[in-house]
């Protein structure tokens, strides 16, 4: 059924379709036109977040075979990374309420920057940060937890994923007051801190009494919730890439699952970034 | 007396050496493992190549136990026989969009999913995969496994009779391991490819009214 993937033709669409299959039949694998439809777009969707890397790193072309000369005359970098952006984005389309004339700059901007200082992401960086947004049981009510996960290498050469952090609103445990002032009185040393009952009464502030540099570790929450079975772990509904690993840079990469070219592990937001590791991850 | 220290010299060299000799052992047994437990990059290519076929493998298999036209005891071989190609304890995932845009997901262990693929209440099913797929680079786990993921498409069929009842087209994510193995027979270890669990994602559907 050819015309499924040519029936919502956009500016990129054609070049893209001549390129994929003027590659194909120049490596002498002579499959374009008998090709189903199908295949076409299993060919040019990113069906990978490795293939995502390796087509920005301009490492691969459409088939997963290295770039060589030829591909790069054809198909030059600065063509290639306009091809990993959702193209339905309405902050792109020149028309519309949604359209982002800035969002369109900033675009522009990351694509020239990597292009013109040759700037690749590191397969296995930790600016890569995976955020898997999981469906929970909490005390047997459906809830969303989302999951910071990144790589760690192991003895130089093994990799294996490890969690960084979780966030949600099931870890908003503690309301904010400022009608009250909440605290331990200076004197409560001297009574063996009587005054502890009362402030551990207080279930919904047990922040007021905690020290200024209280930060609640919500990864051990959820390590303890999940011990106790107060929270049952079910499964991930959808991943998010965010990376930091071009400097200045952050951008996320998320699976659009349509039967278009335009399709797969494919830029969703692209903004500059002069945060630290820690301090991007606590904005998240 | 001097002939004491002589002899005293002498024990003490034979020490040494016998100790030089043990660790030099260790040392070149450690290196021996080190070699085995390590793929060169021409080895990985060979089991990339080696990938394809059995995923190529997998879907034969799929094919045959999923085609009712087939003898029972041919789609129960294949049944069999695709079992074997995985990890033990693979999972297959299978996710679902709700009509509220929401994601399902059902996981199965795969021995499960075979046996009701073989038992689909359609008449008539046919299963087709596209000549392509797409397989990552191998990464080294902390097990010392190394780790692929091959990516396929599948078009599935469902008739009664002869109308077509339910169409869809999944791609499917496979987790791909390059485990070391005793081979009992041969008494000697070596690496293996298994698949293990498998992502199920929907990406059309079409259901008939009957």
């Amino acid at each position: 059924m050819p015309s499924l993937s040519f029936r919502n033709k956009t500016s990129f669409t054609l070049p893209l379709i001549l390129l994929i299959f003027s590659g194909i039949s120049l490596s002498g694998q002579n499959i374009s036109t008998k090709q189903k439809a199908g295949e076409e777009i299993f060919i040019a969707r990113i069906k990978q977040f490795n293939e995502f890397v390796a087509r920005f790193n301009y490492k691969s072309d459409f088939k997963g075979n290295p770039v060589d000369s030829l591909f790069r005359v054809k198909m030059p970098r600065e063509k290639m990374i306009p091809l990993l952006f959702d193209m339905k984005d309405l902050r792109l389309k020149n028309v519309g309420i949604k359209n982002s004339d800035d969002f369109i700059k900033t675009k522009s901007d990351f694509i020239r920057e990597v292009i013109k200082n040759d700037l690749l992401i590191n397969k296995y960086s930790q600016g890569i940060i995976a955020e898997a947004r999981s469906k929970v049981l909490f005390n047997g009510e459906p809830r969303i937890v989302r999951v910071f996960l990144n790589q760690e290498i192991v003895e130089n050469d093994m990799v294996k994923w490890t969690i960084l952090t979780v966030k949600g609103d099931i870890f908003d445990i503690f309301k904010t007051d400022t009608s009250m002032v909440r605290f331990i009185p200076p004197s409560s040393n001297e009574t063996d801190f009587i005054n502890l009952k009362r402030a551990l009464d207080d279930t919904e502030h047990l922040q007021n009494y905690a020290s200024r540099n209280f930060e609640p570790d919500y990864l051990t929450l959820f390590f303890y919730c999940i011990k106790s079975g107060l929270i049952r772990y079910e499964y991930v509904e959808e991943v998010v890439y965010h990376i930091i690993d071009i400097p200045g840079w952050h951008f996320k990469v998320k699976e659009f699952n349509r039967n278009e070219l335009n399709s797969g592990w494919l830029i969703t937001d692209v903004a500059r970034n002069n945060l630290s590791f820690s301090e991007f991850l606590k904005r998240l | 007396m001097l002939r004491k220290i002589l002899l005293s010299g002498l024990i003490f060299s034979v020490c040494i050496l016998l100790a030089a000799q043990t660790k030099t052992a260790v040392t070149s047994k450690q290196a021996k493992i080190t070699d085995e437990i390590n793929l060169s990059p021409a080895d990985i290519e060979v089991f990339k190549e080696q990938t394809k076929q059995k995923v190529e493998e997998f879907q034969q298999y799929i094919v045959t136990l999923g085609n009712k036209d087939e003898p029972v005891e041919k789609r129960n071989m294949a049944e069999k026989e695709a079992l074997k190609l995985f990890y033990k304890g693979a999972q297959m995932e299978i996710s679902f969009v709700m009509a509220d845009g929401s994601i399902q997901k059902i996981n199965r262990p795969m021995e499960k999913y075979l046996a009701r693929l073989k038992s689909l209440p359609y008449t008539k099913v046919i299963i087709k995969f596209y000549d392509i797929a797409y397989i990552s680079e191998f990464t080294k786990g902390p097990d010392g496994k190394y780790y692929s993921t091959a990516t396929i498409i599948q078009e599935f069929t469902g008739f009664s009779n002869d109308d077509i009842i339910y169409t869809d087209v999944t791609k499917k994510d496979i987790e791909i391991i390059i485990d070391i193995v005793e081979d009992k027979f041969f008494q000697e270890k070596r690496w293996k490819i298994f698949l293990g669990d498998i992502k199920a994602t929907e990406t059309r559907t079409t259901t008939a009214s009957l």
